[in-house]
């Protein structure tokens, strides 16, 4: 089949009348998830998920791209508003978003951090489209040797970058791959860590896991905060406004700066470990270091549309570049993505280069939810912004109850008893205790994740080769990888005796 | 001697202990050498996972006692925690774990509108408790809940009194 029909296929698949009304849905929750800080797209995928356990395949993956690009988006909203970034993608947007609503430019901020995030998606999108089947139609041929690297590599990655101390973020993937050994060995058979408990016999259910981790420790951990904080919401004012409230010549002048800013979100979204989180800072900086207004209209952080328009351009980016591994290699880069994994497994789709082969209705299914959930996010956002500010103002300690009962029934569902939903607790507990020792939680669950596919394709590999581990080291693609890993290793572990030095 | 600065000493003492029992159980694995080499059988990757948690605890611990024999230089800016704040978490637990125990018996139902309502008032300002609110959030989000899952997504939920009554 040619690309065009697959692309075709793909749209049909979607635009049904429930895969529209399950996108209106997703995107409009998802805005609301992103705007609340607190709340985040990862939450979002865990609390709808329970919801599409009895939909089809296709259905439930729209519904969830949906809340994914919905959730990212909505952080503008409190960024630009309430100065405080709904989700860790909108921190960049505070720095020119809050001082614009200063400036009493209030729309002009909401409008182009709307148009700036459609645009991020819709490039990445269609990159994604591009880049994911070649490299599919490669990692086709990739053997143990290959996948072994490819996972040590992006947990290498995900424990160095995603935390501020180095020693943690390994211990936390090390622990996350420990609690992934539980249960029946997937090679020989036999029973590992499990004390004769015939529940421990499956392992941990990595919905249960994430669940806990994320939702159930949020929600522990806002216990502490939630009898203090009080935010000012501030309604905008839409008097006088025409369109998205800036001109067009303000748009072409930023189109420039957008398109680094969407290639920078791109790349960063591919890297494993490195998110959403990071590519708006990252964006944000470099648009920084090449302006070259900042004598007649101030610098950046002074409220110029150009903060806003890198930050939104580039976290809406990160998405379709978090995909390209997901799809390609079943290999998540961060928690959202991990759970997006979580979905694909529940519904009987293992993510990976023959999803390309086999399911590609799938695959085509979601580029094309993509593509259509971000035009209903551009209108949704535009035309619906008092009803998101209105909700911002919906207190966390009603919230939060609620959510924790969704996160329940969720955990309930899993297994029809009330296994997980203990085993949701326990996560919980554990998440809570990570926050409090500052271990941070991203490694832990994509060594969770990643763990048996690195210790399945070692094994496996080492009985091929009778023992000897030369032949992942002589293997092209593996030996890049595993060469890369080995030196973001040691660039962490000497930065700072080099600084010492010179100091 | 604060928690804050001693928090990265426990730490690795804690992964220490725990690195030592995970290796203990990983030695109990059994294997079985006549179909898998002992270089791919079932206990290889528990092994150096332990030795890997061991060592980097090790780090943790030297980073931490060094740490907590430095004098003082950055001062503890963060907000220190009042006794309500604490107080709060203890009883967020104590209401999650309750609610967990008495669903089986209670039912979906009565035990989420008994953890909702009581969970609002922990984690409200105490000059915001607003009671009937609460009673009214709680009564609909249940409502709406059950209506969605049980009969839209005909999702089984704990069954209780209510339920019975209901017919369910």
């Amino acid at each position: 089949m040619s690309t065009l029909q697959l692309i075709g296929g793909g749209f049909a698949t979607v635009l049904t009348p429930t895969g529209l009304f399950l996108m209106l849905i997703g995107v409009a929750v998802g805005i609301v998830f992103g705007a609340l800080p607190g709340l985040s797209a990862t939450m979002a995928i865990a609390l709808f998920l329970p919801v599409t356990y009895a939909m089809a395949s296709s259905d439930a993956m729209t519904l969830l791209m949906a809340l994914f690009i919905g959730a990212i988006s909505g952080g503008l909203i409190s960024a630009i508003l309430l100065h405080i970034p709904g989700t860790p993608s909108s921190v960049a947007t505070c720095f020119d978003g809050h001082p614009l609503v200063k400036k009493g430019q209030a729309a002009k901020a909401l409008g182009v951090g709307v148009v700036f995030s459609f645009l991020g998606t819709i490039f990445s999108t269609l990159l994604l489209m591009f880049i994911a089947p070649q490299i599919a139609r490669a990692a086709i041929n990739f053997g143990n040797f290959e996948f072994f690297s490819i996972a040590i590599f992006s947990l290498t990655m995900i424990a160095t970058l995603s935390s501020g101390n180095m020693v943690k973020g390994i211990m936390a993937g090390v622990i996350g791959f420990m609690f992934s050994t539980v249960g029946t060995d997937a090679i020989e058979g036999t029973a590992r860590f499990t004390f004769g408990q015939t529940t421990l016999k499956g392992g941990f259910d990595m919905l249960a896991v994430m669940v806990g981790l994320f939702a159930v420790g949020e929600i522990i951990s806002a216990a502490e905060t939630s009898r203090h904080s009080d935010e000012e919401v501030i309604q905008p004012s839409m008097k006088g406004v025409k369109g998205f409230g800036f001109s067009m010549k303000e748009f072409v002048g930023q189109l420039g700066n957008a398109f680094r800013s969407a290639l920078i979100g791109m790349g960063i979204g591919i890297l494993p470990g490195i998110g959403g989180g990071t590519s708006n800072m990252m964006a944000y900086t470099v648009a920084k270091n090449a302006d070259k207004h900042a004598k007649e209209l101030g610098p950046l952080g002074t409220g110029r549309i150009d903060g806003v328009v890198a930050s939104e351009t580039a976290n809406n980016a990160t998405i379709g570049g978090a995909m390209v591994p997901l799809l390609t290699l079943g290999i998540p880069g961060d928690t959202t993505t991990a759970m997006l994994l979580g979905a694909l497994t529940l519904h009987g789709l293992t993510p990976g280069p023959l999803l390309f082969q086999n399911q590609a209705n799938i695959v085509y299914g979601i580029f094309a939810a993509m593509l259509i959930a971000s035009v209903i996010m551009l209108f949704m956002e535009f035309f619906g912004l008092r009803i998101f500010v209105k909700l911002l103002s919906i207190p966390k300690y009603i919230l939060l109850p609620c959510v924790f009962v969704l996160c329940t029934i969720g955990a309930y569902a899993l297994k029809n008893n009330m296994s997980q939903v203990i085993a949701c607790l326990v996560f919980g507990a554990l998440g809570f205790a990570f926050k409090k020792l500052e271990i941070p939680s991203t490694p832990f669950i994509l060594g969770f994740i990643l763990g048996p596919l690195a210790e399945v394709n070692y094994r496996r590999g080492m009985i091929r080769t009778k023992g000897s581990f030369v032949p992942f080291l002589t293997s092209p693609i593996s030996a890049i990888f595993l060469a890369i890993a080995v030196i973001v290793l040691l660039v962490y572990i000497f930065k700072p005796l080099m600084k010492k030095k010179k100091a | 001697m604060s928690f804050k600065k001693c928090k990265d000493l426990i730490l690795g003492i804690v992964m220490l202990l725990f690195s030592g029992f995970y290796l203990f159980y990983a030695q109990q694995i059994k294997t079985r050498p006549k179909l898998t080499p002992s270089y791919a059988s079932a206990k290889i990757m528990p092994t150096l996972l332990g030795i890997l948690l061991a060592v980097l605890s090790i780090i943790c611990i030297i980073q931490g006692y060094r740490k907590m024999t430095s004098p003082d230089t950055q001062s503890d800016s963060s907000k220190k925690l009042d006794k309500g704040d604490v107080m709060a978490v203890v009883y967020t637990f104590a209401v999650i774990i309750g609610y967990i125990l008495i669903m089986p018996t209670l039912g979906f139902i009565l035990s989420t509108l008994l953890y909702l309502f009581l969970q609002m008032i922990i984690l409200a300002p105490p000059e915001k408790r607003n009671y009937a609110l609460f009673a009214i959030v709680t009564v609909v989000f249940t409502a709406f809940v059950f209506v969605a899952f049980r009969i839209g997504l005909q999702q089984l939920l704990p069954r209780g009194i209510i339920e019975s009554l209901l017919g369910f």
